[in-house]
């Protein structure tokens, strides 16, 4: 049985497809203005990729922030759920999971199974950690998928207080003009965040295993800190920004009977 | 949508609730033309203590006032902005803000639209904030008493008396305790005689008393109804309904309302099984004020059959509880049903004093647990599937703590919901983040729509 | 001697735990500067406020919703974290909800043997206040008791009035010292001074304020004075803000903080009813803005001191999100104003940012100078 899972993000589109419980092709593609189409030039990537055509689909999935634009598909799961079904099929011992992506981070403790049990959602004050990184990346002038190594250069505990994204950028100005180096700048940064990601999953409690998914998690920097705050090892996928439209993709299968 | 499973049927007194509340901003705007008085204070206050002064006097209370400005939300917006640039604090109480806000631009929530008193938000010709005589407020959490105080100082110096009350739980309660408040209400009384130059008429206080022991232990009887599967009423109506407890829990109209119509009427449809969400499937409860300008997300709840029941909030607030025999929580016990007879001012107030210090939705200003110990209670004799925790930004007084409260329903075994918001800034609120949190939590609690 | 109080501030921890080894007694902490320390004092009970540490934390997130004031999580993270762990009792007395956050958490997660919430009255302006205020302290005092296994004597409530009175005292003539054209002491300094003194034995605390005193009749600041600055608002212990502050030239001589002349500025008055006198104490002091209705006595208050203190113009600081100070502060800012003093407004958080401040800061100095030239 054919499946696909669409995890339409506030950043990027997300397409899974998966064929008896294993993913046979994946794609990216920028949501932009348009979510609908963004959607569906995934999804046919997609297809592509796995040589298939849309006819053998038997059933699609969507999820994420714009899930409703998806016309084609046959019905929606919500991120939290996604998120405890593919990280369950990635790493059935994960009972706590943490996903930062590009505009909202969220807790979710699950049980063996991949049902939700709690969950926790960032609050305004907290959102976008992803957007948030790569702002400081302009103001820092790296490129953003450099300042996860430029910060691991550094040894120094600068505190920022990142309870406000606007507040926190004016920090940095601070830092800047102070000639604080540039890896301590990162390293602050990521920092600052993990600390709100960490109080919010404290909210719901950390218990072993822990599993790091979504986009954010491909930041080394990011995550070093995130380990260092909360104290345990995280289980990491190789794919991390997949691992929702994987679980809209199981959640497709299981609804179309095959699971 | 859930399946169908009940018969539902809209409320009949639905007309007499508006009624109730038109007529209580008419008469208050309106008191002068018959030489009567208006005074302004919270719907916390203890209302019972002015009705001494005559029976044309009429109050507005601030916080139905500043949900009622939250409720029309290009008013609202208007207030929130004026209070802004006056200088005030965009975090504080969002009913306060409202407040100032319509006294700042003098603008009132209410007006004529051809003659009939209405909402503003319908039409007509707008009118100024009707000034009160004076004010009369209790200090319950941080912003109660500095509440009024702006607003004499904007008013440019409207007499203001504010009863403390803040002298710890009830289960500590203490005789010390008592007659500080008591003190304070008699202070109170001689200093009404002094601004209004009327005498004081302790008969009107002692009936006013038994009124206001009458509509909250009634409200509490009917909130105790639904227990019952299905709800006979769901928490959206039940905004509507307890609204009028916290205009005038202490006037005949209300109590009379409470105990012979709504009362009736309720235990009638428990009696034929008419459910006010005909799916039911799943029950929860909510915590503190909601966002009233989105109350459709209780409605968007519907669809998956779930309805809230009510709310320490709801229940709490206006209504008054005890442990009955059999270990339940039911209504208060009246004093005229307990032989008891009040038959002066010392001993009304004293009664008044102990009745309202007792009340639910107060406790937890001491201590979260003895909320938490509330909360799991209804969330076992109420039946409930989950809790949905409105982190309320507008309010510090009723959010306090609630924290707590969502670590202790977790370890009660009660699955918990949050979400954030304000219950009379809507800028503060996110719809679409609400309801997704709201589908992941119902998938959670395993129901399909 | 002046460099004392510093150290005990920044070691408060390691004092407490020493104190209790060499005494054996009890160690109370507390919340609020309304908790009557002349009773703890007579029962041989070391009171600690219990005060942040101005670190970024992730530990109360569950605990105290983000609405709340930045102090009363930074409060109950160092409980959470356990660097109070020498604590035998914790109580609070009745003022603004945010703290009292910390208190009720306190008590439900870091319970210690002896807890206490005092319920002081917040109608302070009402002829009933002190009569009631008189009764909670007559009930606080049974408890303690009751708890120490000891009574507490006349005579002990009159050692314990004179040793927090002695304080106060000392305290005021170290402030009566900043008045000066030349003040002998940093607004850095001086909130050492205070907020140590809400950490430390105080007949330990005033012995070495004698000596400070003796010390300040000749000292100098080594600077030039500067822009006379006033600081008003909520509990500051920003060292990091302070020092910013002065370190641009100007001087902070005088305040309205509850961790400066709030706290000490008046005695309780000798009278037959002891606890009478210390509940007269309390109602009389100056006000919390929690407490400060329907009368603003705060007004001519923070005014008087800024004419006796000579003050050019007035930094007000609150903990964001602090509702009390949110209500005076609009009020305040007006009256400073229409009586010819300019202010800015800042807010707390955890930490500040301090490059943001120092840029306000200096354009509010500059402002000022321009006045004097005109």
């Amino acid at each position: 049985m054919i499946t696909a899972g669409v995890d339409c993000g506030a950043k990027n589109t997300k397409v899974v497809i998966l064929k008896d419980g294993n993913i046979v092709s994946k794609s990216t593609v920028l949501s932009g203005f348009d979510q609908k189409s963004a959607a569906q030039e995934a999804f046919s990537e997609a297809l592509s990729q796995a040589n298939l055509g849309k006819e053998d689909v038997v059933h699609i999935t969507a999820t994420g922030a714009g899930k409703k634009e998806v016309d084609f598909a046959n019905n929606t799961v919500t991120e939290v759920g996604a998120d405890a079904k593919g990280t369950n099929k990635l790493f059935p011992s994960v009972r706590t999971i943490i996903d930062v992506g590009a505009e909202e981070g969220r807790a979710i403790k699950s049980d063996g199974s991949g049902k939700v049990i709690d969950f926790a959602i960032n609050e305004k004050c907290a959102a976008g950690a992803g957007s948030f990184t790569e702002s400081m990346a302009r103001a820092l002038e790296v490129k953003v998928e450099d300042l996860g190594d430029l910060s691991l250069k550094s040894t120094k505990e600068i505190q920022m207080n990142a309870q406000c994204a606007v507040f926190a950028e004016s920090e940095v100005v601070t830092l800047v003009h102070a000639k604080t180096p540039k890896e301590d700048m990162a390293k602050a940064v990521h920092d600052a965040i993990a600390s709100r990601i960490t109080s919010m999953v404290r909210k719901i409690g950390v218990e072993n295993d822990v599993a790091l998914i979504g986009g954010v998690a491909k930041n080394k920097g990011f995550v070093k800190s995130l380990k260092d705050d909360l104290g345990v090892e995280l289980k990491m996928p190789e794919d991390p920004e997949y691992v929702t439209a994987l679980g809209a993709a199981i959640v497709a299968s299981e609804r179309a009977g095959g699971a | 949508m859930a399946e169908m499973k009940y018969k539902t049927e809209k409320l009949k007194c639905w007309d007499e609730v508006k009624n109730i509340r038109m007529d209580y901003y008419k008469n208050y705007t309106e008191a002068h033309d018959k030489g009567g008085l208006r005074w302004a204070g919270g719907a916390w206050t203890l209302d019972a203590v002015p009705a001494g002064l005559g029976e044309d006097v009429y109050p507005i209370t601030s916080e139905p006032y500043g949900a009622s400005i939250a409720f029309d939300k290009q008013l609202s917006l208007e207030c929130l902005e004026a209070a802004e640039k006056a200088g005030w604090a965009r975090d504080l109480c969002a009913y306060m803000r409202n407040y100032w806000g319509s006294i700042i631009l003098d603008k009132f929530a209410f007006n004529y639209k051809e003659g009939e008193f209405g909402p503003r938000f319908r039409g007509g010709d707008a009118i100024g904030f009707p000034k009160p005589d004076f004010l009369w407020q209790d200090h319950i959490c941080c912003s109660h008493a500095k509440w009024y105080q702006i607003v004499s100082e904007l008013e440019k110096g409207i007499p203001m008396f504010c009863v403390d009350v803040g002298v710890g739980p009830y289960t500590e309660i203490t005789d010390n305790r008592v007659k500080y408040v008591v003190d304070q209400l008699k202070d109170g009384i001689e200093w009404m005689e002094k601004v209004t130059k009327r005498d004081y008429d302790d008969e009107l206080l002692i009936k006013a008393v038994y009124n206001h022991c009458r509509a909250t232990s009634k409200w509490a009887e009917v909130c105790a109804l639904n227990k019952n599967i299905p709800a006979p009423l769901d928490e959206k109506s039940m905004y509507s309904l307890y609204v009028l407890g916290t205009l005038h829990k202490a006037s005949q109209r209300v109590a009379d309302f409470y105990e012979k119509i709504l009362l009736p009427e309720v235990k009638d449809r428990v009696k034929r099984g008419i459910a006010a969400v005909g799916n039911e499937q799943c029950r929860v409860m909510s915590d503190t004020q909601p966002p009233w300008a989105f109350l459709k997300v209780f409605r968007y709840l519907e669809q998956y059959g779930c309805v809230s029941i009510g709310s320490l909030y709801t229940f709490g607030l206006i209504g008054m509880w005890e442990e009955k025999e059999d270990g339940s929580w039911g209504p208060k016990t009246m004093p005229q049903d307990q032989g008891i007879e009040l038959t002066n001012r010392d001993e009304a107030l004293d009664y008044y004093v102990r009745w309202e210090l007792n009340k639910p939705e107060w406790q937890h200003f001491y201590s979260p647990q003895l909320k938490s110990e509330m909360m799991i209670r209804i969330a076992k004799e109420w039946k409930l599937n989950g809790i949905m925790l409105h982190y309320n930004r507008g309010c510090e007084g009723l959010s306090l703590g609630i924290a707590e409260n969502r670590l202790a329903l977790l370890k009660a075994g009660f699955p918990v919901m949050t979400f954030e918001g304000n219950m009379g800034d809507e800028r503060e609120f996110d719809e679409a983040g609400t309801t997704t949190r709201m589908d992941a939590f119902m998938e959670t609690l395993g129901v399909k729509r | 001697m002046i460099e004392m109080f510093k150290e005990w501030y920044e070691n408060r921890h390691e004092y407490a735990k020493h104190w209790k080894e060499k005494t054996g007694g009890k160690v109370m902490g507390y919340f609020c500067t309304y908790v009557p320390e002349e009773i703890l004092y007579a029962a041989n009970i070391l009171p600690v406020r219990i005060l942040g540490s101005h670190e970024p934390q992730e530990v109360t997130e569950p605990h105290i919703f983000a609405m709340y004031c930045p102090f009363c999580r930074d409060c109950l993270a160092q409980g959470l974290k356990g660097r109070y762990d020498y604590l035998d009792g914790t109580m609070i007395a009745q003022s603004c909800l945010h703290v009292r956050q910390s208190f009720t958490s306190w008590q439900l997660h870091i319970p210690t043997a002896y807890s206490y919430y005092l319920p002081m009255p917040n109608h302070v302006q009402s002829p009933r206040a002190v009569d009631f205020l008189k009764g909670e302290l007559e009930r606080f005092k049974e408890s303690i008791e009751e708890w120490t296994g000891k009574e507490i004597t006349d005579e002990d409530l009159a050692r314990g009035i004179e040793i927090v009175n002695k304080n106060r005292r000392l305290m005021k003539q170290v402030y009566e010292l900043r008045k000066k054209e030349k003040p002998p002491l940093t607004g850095l300094e001086a909130m050492y001074m205070v907020v140590s003194s809400q950490m430390v034995d105080k007949e330990e605390h005033n012995r070495i304020l004698v000596e400070a005193l003796k010390e300040l009749e000749t000292r100098d600041i080594g600077r030039e004075v500067g822009q006379r600055l006033m600081i008003i608002g909520s509990e500051d212990d920003d060292s990091a803000f302070i020092s910013m502050v002065e370190s641009l030239g100007a001087t902070f001589v005088v305040d309205d903080h509850c961790t400066g002349t709030r706290y000490f500025w008046n005695e309780v008055e000798p009278k037959e009813d002891k606890l009478n006198a210390i509940a007269e104490r309390y109602i009389k002091r100056p006000a919390c803005p929690s407490k400060d209705w329907p009368e603003r006595t705060r007004l001519p208050h923070i005014l008087s001191l800024a004419k006796d203190y000579s003050v050019s113009g007035a930094i007000l600081i609150q903990q964001k999100f602090c509702d009390p100070h949110e209500l005076d502060i609009p009020a305040i800012n007006k009256y400073l104003k229409e009586n010819g003093i300019p202010s800015l407004f800042l807010e707390f958080d955890v930490t500040v940012p301090i490059g943001q401040f120092r840029i306000r800061t200096e354009a509010f100095l500059e402002m000022l100078s321009e006045e004097d030239l005109f």
